[in-house]
């Protein structure tokens, strides 16, 4: 599979995410965001880390509105959000931005009622309006590319986790998104299964897709991410390429954290 | 990779195929006993008919007779449970709306039809209705009487039809709301409207949860349909009990029209079971 929106390293690369000064307050009074700034370039890798309850999942489903922020901007691909306005035109901006976002979950949440393949195309055909024959190829393709054109007929509930998560990759990147986010892709997943998605989440990083990732799976943030993240209360605590966060943290918490998470 | 092809008859060991043919003997033996017991519950049943001397000359006679009643029986059922769908769809959208006007609209409906006799509903479109236009009539609205006043049978369609919605309302939103949170994320996350992701995500998948509360609705209307003949329409039970009174003999009648309500009742249960087992395909991991 070619990504259509591959970033050549020749390219000025542009910048595809851009969060400023987001906060997200659950209720009245839950802080879960604290003014997080990110910008990640196109065809970028950035793994984000950090302790259980500390905001990550929260900051990507803010990325494509799955959570509505309660203050900041939300920049993809040219379109900015403002959060707190609730106008016919920022929604009509939240549909352009979930099209551009592929969002991989740590539950899969496949379509049980689709086989494999229906999943694949039924955001190209309900949401891009393509006839079946035309979503079909495509769709065919990306199976063939997570390893799964054989289970093209099969329910999800008759594939293995490591199978359902390769799917739903597939079924994301039907939308042909310039960003890909992820939330723990694999830690629902029986040890055996990580390395199979894990591998494709590599493939993709390798065709130049910019990816935003929360896991746990070392040697995906060690080794194919650019930049690294560390998320606590809110808040980054530091961020820089993996090798220098995992060899030299700077900050007293995260060095906290990776001793912790690193055995 | 897939283990459950690989294990054949053969790869089961001699002890564990004994339990296995246990097992299948225990069964074809429970089901031979029941086919006999049904035989003879079905042998006393009418040996008990005989006894009382039930007339089945006169039965067969009228048979024909009532049998016609059973298409208005159906004609009423069928266009109710139609209405009664459509309206416990709206309604259940309007229960989980945000919009409050929505929101106490279905909520209003759902508690006061539930909470009123079906027999005071039958009577109120009836009934009541054609007073009610007389009176918006009388404010200066011209024609409006004549078009409250209705017939039995439309009558009938709609009580049934507006009573049926409001119980089948609770059905619906209970079976939208069983579906994962999970499941509206990925359909919002792949762009899809509000609109688009209970179209195609959220309702298919509760309809399988919907179906098999909705048949045994559809079944107990059919027995409720016999409320229209409280205006006189000639349905299936009324036939039955104006002939039974008519000659003195209502217990040939009435059991006879008790079968016919029951050979269409199971009727119905096997075609609920048929579209039971189409939903549930995709749903279990078939070995
Ligand atoms: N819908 C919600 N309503 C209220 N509180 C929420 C909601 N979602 C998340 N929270 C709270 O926000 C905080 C951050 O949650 P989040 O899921 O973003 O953490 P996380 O960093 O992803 O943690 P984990 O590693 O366990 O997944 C938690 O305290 C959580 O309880
Ligand atoms: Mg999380």
């Amino acid at each position: 599979m070619e990504n259509p929106k591959k970033a050549t390293s020749q390219e000025s690369r542009k910048t595809m995410v851009s969060i400023k000064n987001l906060h997200k307050v659950f209720g009245q009074n839950l802080h879960v965001l604290q003014g997080i700034d990110l910008e990640v370039k196109a065809g970028e890798v950035a793994v984000i880390l950090g302790p259980s309850g500390s905001g990550k999942s929260t900051l990507l489903r803010c990325i494509n509105f799955l959570e509505t922020p309660t203050a900041g901007t939300i920049t993809v691909d040219g379109l900015t959000v403002n959060a707190g306005k609730a106008t016919k035109e920022e929604e009509s901006k939240i549909l352009q931005i979930r099209k551009k976002t592929g969002m991989c979950f740590q539950s899969f949440n496949l379509f049980p009622h689709m086989t494999a393949l229906e999943n694949v195309i039924e955001g190209p055909v309900t949401v891009l309006g393509q006839s079946k024959s035309e979503a079909i190829p495509y769709a065919m393709e990306l199976l063939e590319w997570v390893g799964l054109s054989d289970k093209k007929d099969e329910h999800p509930s008759r594939l293995s986790g490591g199978q359902q998560q390769r799917v739903a990759i597939a079924r994301s990147l039907a939308m042909k998104p310039d960003v890909m986010l992820f939330d723990e892709p694999t830690s629902a997943l029986d040890p055996e299964l990580v390395g199979e998605v894990v591998d494709v989440m590599e493939r993709l990083a390798e065709e130049g897709m910019t990816i935003l990732a929360v896991t746990h799976e070392m040697h995906f943030a060690r080794d194919v991410a650019h930049r690294v993240l560390i998320m606590d209360g809110g808040k980054w605590i530091e961020q820089g390429p993996p090798e220098e966060i995992f060899t030299n943290p700077k900050e007293t918490r995260s060095k906290q954290f990776l001793a912790h998470i690193l055995n | 990779m897939d283990n459950s092809s690989k294990m054949n008859k053969s790869s089961i060991p001699p002890e564990a195929q004994a339990i296995l043919k246990q097992v299948a003997d225990r069964e074809t033996r429970f089901r031979k006993n029941m086919l006999i017991s049904f035989i003879v519950l079905t042998l006393l049943a009418i040996g008990l008919f005989i006894l009382i001397k039930l007339d089945f000359k006169f039965m067969i006679k009228w048979l024909g007779f009532i049998l016609t009643g059973m298409g208005f029986t159906l004609l009423v059922s069928f266009l109710a449970i139609s209405l009664a769908c459509i309206l416990s769809v709206i309604g259940a959208l309007g229960r989980l709306s945000s919009n409050p006007v929505a929101n106490s609209l279905a909520t209003a409906y759902v508690s006061l039809i539930r909470g009123t006799p079906l027999l005071v509903q039958v009577y109120m479109w009836y009934l009541a209705l054609p007073q009610l236009g007389k009176a918006i009539e009388e404010l200066g609205v011209p024609g409006i009487q004549s078009l409250l006043t209705l017939p039995a049978i439309p009558a009938g369609i709609l009580a049934l039809g507006v009573c049926y919605g409001a119980y089948m309302t609770e059905t619906v939103r209970a079976g939208i709301q069983s579906i994962t949170i999970g499941q509206r994320e990925a359909a919002k996350a792949l762009g899809m409207t509000d609109g688009q992701a209970m179209r195609r995500i959220i309702f298919p998948q509760a309809l399988r949860v919907i179906i098999p509360p909705i048949s045994n609705e559809f079944i107990a209307m059919i027995k409720d349909s016999s409320l229209v003949s409280l205006m006189g329409v000639w349905e299936l039970s009324y036939r039955a009990i104006k002939i039974g009174r008519r000659y003195f003999q209502s217990l040939e009648m009435l059991i006879m029209v008790a079968l016919i309500y029951w050979v269409m009742c199971v009727l119905l249960q096997y075609v609920q079971e048929r579209i039971e087992t189409y939903m549930a395909r995709g749903d279990r991991r078939m070995s």
